[in-house]
């Protein structure tokens, strides 16, 4: 039991850190005022360094990729690390990337699915792959804070990938989760610079117990969903995966809530990123069957399905 | 990283529950019913502790010279993780072992040592904690009971509140104020006394969480020979920094509210009333809880074995301990209500009344909360 990174994922780490203070990874208001940031510079130089390929690597492994996935998400620019870092290397490692993935036969509008070169659909009873010919996906309007978009009719030509169900949902469980760690991770960091800084009545708004209450509440939570997330990476047991991805998920609706409370009406504007987490996080929680079904699932893991 | 336990990590936790099936008597339950501070637990522990110490697992983490066995941090959690889970079959001498005796040893004169210090080792010894006053609690700086020097002595005047232990402790970790007003932290003294010393009164109050678990000690001219000072005068609010880091995360409650879960969910599946979609996912919001307890906790651990100072994890941990108490009382209170009157269901009260001061004992979670605010956050302190 020990919680330091080895010397290989301290500087994958590190380095990983430098990368993400760079000018493609910072935040700044698109011309457009849309709801995400995507950062194809960021994203292609993740890539072309091999950091997508961690989780193959012995000395990094699904522990590196998940907190990768954390930190990557923290950022106010949208990336696609999840599927690409922990779903990918399962299902078909060569699959061209960005990736989208299908939960179940859900025929809504899809995460990434606009800039994504492949899909990966976990279906109930198979795993299939397929890479996106030109113009089979386009972006639709969406109150979250990832490009969307929904195929266009095209017949894909879909590949069924050796793996069985349940694990690749699990693998998906613990990116969910990592992701939406991270959200919430960026977030925090984000409205405790405003708390900090922003004076009402003569003084901070962070010296209000209240609000000093409810963030170190939040810091809590997010600190255990790290914690959860990357030993879910780490032992593949599908009830560490439901534990996981259950407890952020809960945690993060009164950390949503509590967020936009004290940004108050700046964290309604565009102008400030603050949405760029949250609205991630508004749809993450729904993932695979949300909170409920996830805490449900724990329950079954556990003691067995009744 | 890496969240398994070592072979030789799960062959000691194997020893200890051995240990304990072979030493805890068929009517344990009733036993511990009581509370850690209760007169069945006290008796139970005098006679339990010397077993303990007689195999090493006492004080398996002190110096050899004092009785220790060179075991290393995790084993010496993993042991209090299990006792903790059995109900605290120490009973009030898990103290000594976490902090009282480390402290002695550390700040303690060759006289302190010799007198105090073997009998913790041989699990001979029950002591209270007197800290809290009535009108010090959270805010320990402001306590008044006051120790003034008289020749070769002190004389000790002033009350504490919700003395741990204080009914059956042969001695009390005294806090008093040698100089100062209330509030001055550099005014404050340890003293180590003797609770038959005269002048000393011990009421119990009826509680919510055992018996003979909380007092109210009141001193009344007790006198007491310089040579029970421990440290120098004004040293009291240094010390009691270093022993708490001694334990620091605090009682390894989740490990026993992870287990009264797993017995719940038990009860209602031979019911025939687990399966629901809304009762399991309580049951695993409850689950989940008990383990960010118990990584955030380890984090600490870890951090402590490899002799770093944990900072705020260790508030995060405990904040995060509270509420997995109480989501599993909570759990058995919403699903299992009739097990809380009458019946055969010990554990599951013994659980919720060590659950309720979980928030409270060892610093309230307010103030865990404020630190983790103020030290991890950075946010600004708050405005009087």
């Amino acid at each position: 039991m020990h919680f330091e990174p080895n010397e290989d994922q301290t500087a994958f780490l590190s380095v990983l850190e430098q990368m993400m203070s760079s000018a493609a990874a910072g935040w700044k208001a698109s011309e457009d005022w849309q709801r995400f940031d995507w950062s194809p510079e960021l994203d292609r130089t993740l890539e072309e360094n091999g950091f997508y390929d961690c989780a193959g690597e012995e000395t990094l492994g699904a522990v590196a990729a998940a907190a990768m996935i954390v930190q990557l998400n923290s950022l106010p620019v949208t990336v696609e690390a999840a599927a690409s870092a922990l779903l990918r290397p399962l299902c078909a490692a060569t699959l061209p990337r960005p990736v989208a993935v299908i939960e179940d036969d859900a025929d809504g509008a899809i995460r990434f699915l606009p800039v994504a070169r492949s899909v990966i659909q976990i279906g109930k009873h198979k795993v299939r792959a397929a890479v996106l010919p030109a113009g089979a996906a386009g972006p639709v309007e969406s109150l979250f804070a990832y490009p969307m978009g929904t195929l266009n009719g095209a017949a894909l030509d879909w590949e069924q990938v050796d793996v069985d169900t349940e694990s690749a949902r699990n693998r998906w469980r613990v990116a969910l989760s990592a992701e939406l760690a991270g959200s919430l991770k960026g977030g925090l960091e984000a409205v405790l610079a405003h708390v900090r800084d922003r004076e009402q009545f003569g003084r901070p708004l962070g010296s209000f117990q209240t609000i000093q209450h409810r963030l170190a509440e939040a810091a809590v939570r997010i600190e255990a969903s790290y914690l959860l997330t990357l030993k879910a990476a780490q032992t593949a047991n599908p009830a560490d995966a439901a534990t996981a991805l259950g407890y952020v998920q809960d945690a993060s609706t009164a950390i949503v809530y509590d967020f936009h409370q004290f940004m108050g009406a700046m964290g309604l504007t565009l102008e400030h990123p603050l949405h760029r987490w949250t609205y991630r996080a508004k749809l993450l929680r729904s993932s695979l069957g949300g909170a409920l079904q996830n805490q449900a699932l724990v329950a079954k893991r556990r003691w067995g399905s009744r | 990283m890496d969240f398994e336990w070592t072979e030789k990590d799960r062959a000691f936790r194997a020893r200890v529950r051995e240990f304990l099936d072979c030493e805890l008597p068929p009517d344990w339950d009733e036993i511990r019913r009581h509370g850690p501070g209760s007169r069945e637990q006290t008796e139970f522990s005098l006679k339990f502790c010397p077993k303990l110490a007689e195999l090493g697992l006492l004080v398996p983490h002190w110096p050899s010279e004092w009785g220790g066995g060179g075991l290393t941090t995790w084993e010496h959690f993993i042991l209090g993780e299990e006792m903790w889970a059995a109900g605290e079959p120490r009973g009030a001498q898990y103290m000594n072992v976490n902090w009282i005796g480390p402290t002695l040893m550390r700040f303690g004169t060759d006289e302190q040592k010799r007198r105090y210090v073997p009998q913790m080792a041989a699990g001979k010894a029950i002591w209270c904690q007197g800290f809290s006053e009535p009108n010090a609690g959270s805010d320990l700086a402001a306590l008044r009971t006051r120790a003034m020097s008289d020749g070769d002595d002190y004389v000790i005047t002033g009350s504490k509140m919700w003395t741990s232990y204080a009914g059956l402790a042969e001695h009390c970790f005294l806090l008093a104020r040698t100089s100062g007003k209330a509030g001055d932290k550099s005014g404050i003294t340890i003293f180590l006394v003797p609770m038959e010393t005269p002048g000393i009164e011990v009421r119990s109050i009826p509680s919510l969480i055992g018996h003979g678990d909380i007092h109210e000690t009141f001193f009344t001219d007790v006198r007491i020979p310089a040579s029970a000072r421990l440290g120098g005068e004004g040293e009291a609010w240094s010390i009691i920094n270093y022993s708490l880091a001694n334990e620091r995360v605090g009682i390894p409650r989740y490990e026993l509210s992870a287990r009264v879960l797993e017995g719940m969910v038990n009860e209602l599946i031979v019911r025939g009333a687990f399966g629901d979609t809304s009762v399991e996912a309580r049951a695993g919001l409850a689950s989940a809880a008990c383990e960010a307890a118990r990584l955030l906790v380890y984090r600490v651990v870890d951090q402590l074995a490899r002799g770093k100072d944990p900072g705020t994890d260790a508030n995060i941990a405990r904040a995060a301990v509270i509420r997995a108490d109480h989501a599993v009382s909570d759990f058995g209170l919403d699903f299992l209500p009739d097990t809380f009157s009458g019946g055969d269901y010990h554990t599951h009260l013994a659980h919720h009344e060590r659950a309720i001061v979980a928030g409270i004992a060892a610093g309230a979670a307010e103030i865990q909360l404020g630190i983790i605010a103020r030290r991890h956050l950075v946010l600004p302190r708050e405005a009087c």
